[in-house]
């Protein structure tokens, strides 16, 4: 890399890798450290590209979700990540939204990285579900069905939210969902 | 409240939450980037960035005298290996050389928001066999040649005084007390005198400077080198080398120390560098007089690896990979072997190296973030572990880094 993309580079880093990091911790369930790692070895990928990047962040972003994607694969017999205690259960008067956050914080960090990497896709990033499965290079349907568990699994995880609504996402699953991709 | 609605609420919660990234981000991933193309083995965490000495020293054998070829005392076992243990216990070694110790680091953020690169040190109790916990004073250990004595800097670097550490009372023998701080030193090849590289300020830390981005930045305050001599504690004349501004350009694992190291045969001194010109690793040598000159005969294509020229000067280990590394004929650069190791830390005796390889099996490129010490022999395939993949000391953000010297 020469002087000049080093400086472009230093200043996308720098200009940008707070929001990277924000996105890294959500897709390790709070784990700021992995997080750390993550977009450390996916700012390493980009450097190594970045004469023929285009748009460095939508790399860096695909690289993050891909990569997290793939520590699921390698670790598919701990694909849950251990939490040291239970999360705690609010009491009938105590249920407000701050509660109800940390019951649902808890319940994240314990999707596989796969369900909890659509969840924030979908519902952080705010993608459709097309663009969604561009990313992680998997069909629609895929994408849907993953939602669908991701947030029954959310509710078997916290009974606490048990009374919420249904999502859009869990009302309507698709008819297309592939034969057992991720398991609950 | 709908599920998909308190999702979003919560991941955007939880993110607003998070501090900002480390300090000098670029300059970590760049780093990183080099010690992939160059050692293999990544700086995956951002932890890894170590930049522990490996205070490799070597003594010259004369190979024409024959009563010192053989280094090894009767009845001492050639290899001692721990195969079982990936934080190591118990004394390792193989051949002339011996793992005195072992680092680890944490990256300390101060109230100001500057960034602290810490080490830790566990040294060998030459009584039990066993690696000990260090005294957390020491912010700098260099064992010197035989594991009897260690130079020490105290404190937050750069240390205004170098004592010298017994090994086996623990108690410190000599202070040196230089006109310059030193922020390292290095025992040379003989073990009789010390390179310390003199700095302003710590190059370890990270500063906040206001006005500017939110990280901590580097900066660069190498003000040059001492030489003092050992056994009588004198301190030769000061020789100025502030960093260059291609030094300045990265500066090695985020962070601006960029220290000085002995020749094969302590006859000069190097800083190296790293990505020259045609992409390779090189080092700029200095005479003892502190002039720039041109590489001693045998290390004009030594790149990373500390373990360098062989003993008897025929062999020298040149930058590797995952896939293995080339062992050059140091008169011509030309590959004569390879090893199935991906970094070189000694050599053991002219023809075994002490080694990082990943494994157990062939490096896939997916596990080259871990690797374990190993013995290695020019001309085979075989590898010896020395101990199990490398962890992080409890406590600790990078694995730990071996210091190895001759026992």
């Amino acid at each position: 890399m020469d002087a000049e993309s080093q400086k472009r580079f230093r200043e996308f880093v720098e200009g940008r890798s707070a929001a990277l990091l924000r996105t890294a911790v959500l897709l390790t369930g709070g784990d700021r450290h992995a997080a750390e790692d993550l977009l450390q070895n996916a700012l390493v990928k980009a450097a190594g590209r970045w004469s023929r990047i285009e748009d460095p962040e939508a790399y860096v972003r695909q690289v993050l979700y891909r990569q997290q994607i793939g520590r699921w694969r390698l670790k598919w017999p701990r694909r849950e990540v251990a939490v040291a205690e239970p999360p705690e259960r609010p009491g009938a008067d105590t249920a407000g939204g701050a509660d109800l956050r940390m019951v649902m914080r808890a319940a994240l960090a314990r999707l596989t990285p796969r369900q909890r990497t659509v969840l924030v896709l979908r519902y952080f990033e705010d993608l459709p579900e097309a663009d969604v499965a561009g990313i992680l290079g998997c069909t629609v349907g895929t994408v849907r069905s993953t939602t669908h568990r991701s947030l029954a699994r959310l509710r078997a995880l916290a009974p606490e939210l048990a009374d919420l609504g249904p999502a859009a996402a869990e009302a309507a699953p698709s008819r297309d969902i592939p034969p057992v991709e991720v398991r609950p | 409240m709908n599920v998909d609605r308190l999702v979003r609420e919560t991941l955007q919660e939880q993110a607003a939450e998070q501090p900002g990234p480390p300090g000098d981000l670029a300059g970590r991933v760049l780093a990183a980037r080099r010690r992939r193309r160059t050692r293999a083995v990544t700086g995956a965490a951002l932890a890894t960035a170590a930049l522990v000495a490996a205070a490799v020293a070597v003594p010259a054998l004369d190979s024409s005298d024959p009563g010192r070829r053989d280094v090894r005392p009767a009845g001492r076992p050639d290899v001692v290996a721990h195969p079982d243990q990936a934080v190591p216990r118990d004394f390792v070694a193989a051949g002339r050389v011996g793992m005195a110790g072992y680092a680890a680091f944490r990256d300390m953020r101060q109230r100001n928001g500057d960034e602290v690169l810490v080490r830790s040190y566990w040294l060998l109790n030459p009584r039990t066999q066993k690696y000990e916990k260090a005294d957390d004073r020491w912010a700098w250990v260099a064992v010197a040649p035989g594991m009897r004595t260690a130079a020490v800097l105290e404190g937050e670097l750069p240390a205004r005084r170098i004592g010298l550490l017994d090994l086996a009372s623990g108690e410190v023998t000599r202070w040196i007390t230089p006109a310059h701080p030193a922020a390292a030193v290095e025992w040379s090849p003989d073990g009789k005198r010390l390179v310390a590289t003199t700095y302003s300020k710590n190059p370890d830390r990270l500063v906040k400077v206001p006005g500017t981005s939110p990280a901590p930045q580097q900066h660069f305050s190498r003000t040059g080198w001492v030489v003092v001599d050992a056994a009588s504690g004198d301190v030769g004349p000061f020789r100025e080398l502030p960093q260059t501004p291609g030094e300045k350009d990265g500066g090695y694992a985020g962070v601006a120390r960029q220290d000085l190291h002995w020749s094969h045969d302590g006859s000069r001194l190097y800083v190296q560098q790293y990505e020259g010109p045609r992409g390779r690793n090189y080092r700029d040598w200095y005479t003892m007089a502190g002039d720039r000159t041109a590489a001693p005969e045998g290390e004009r294509h030594a790149g990373w690896p500390r373990a360098g020229l062989s003993p008897d000067g025929k062999l020298l280990a040149a930058d590797g990979t995952t896939e293995g590394s080339p062992i050059l004929d140091p008169r011509t650069g030309k590959q004569i072997a390879r090893v199935p190791s991906s970094e070189q830390l000694a050599w053991a005796d002219s023809n075994r190296l002490i080694a990082l390889s990943c494994g157990p099996g062939p490096c896939t490129g997916k596990n080259e973030q871990r690797t374990r010490l190993v013995l290695v022999t020019v001309g085979s395939d075989r590898t010896v572990p020395l101990t199990a993949l490398r962890e992080r000391p409890k406590g600790y953000k990078g694995v730990w880094s071996p210091m190895l010297t001759t026992r």
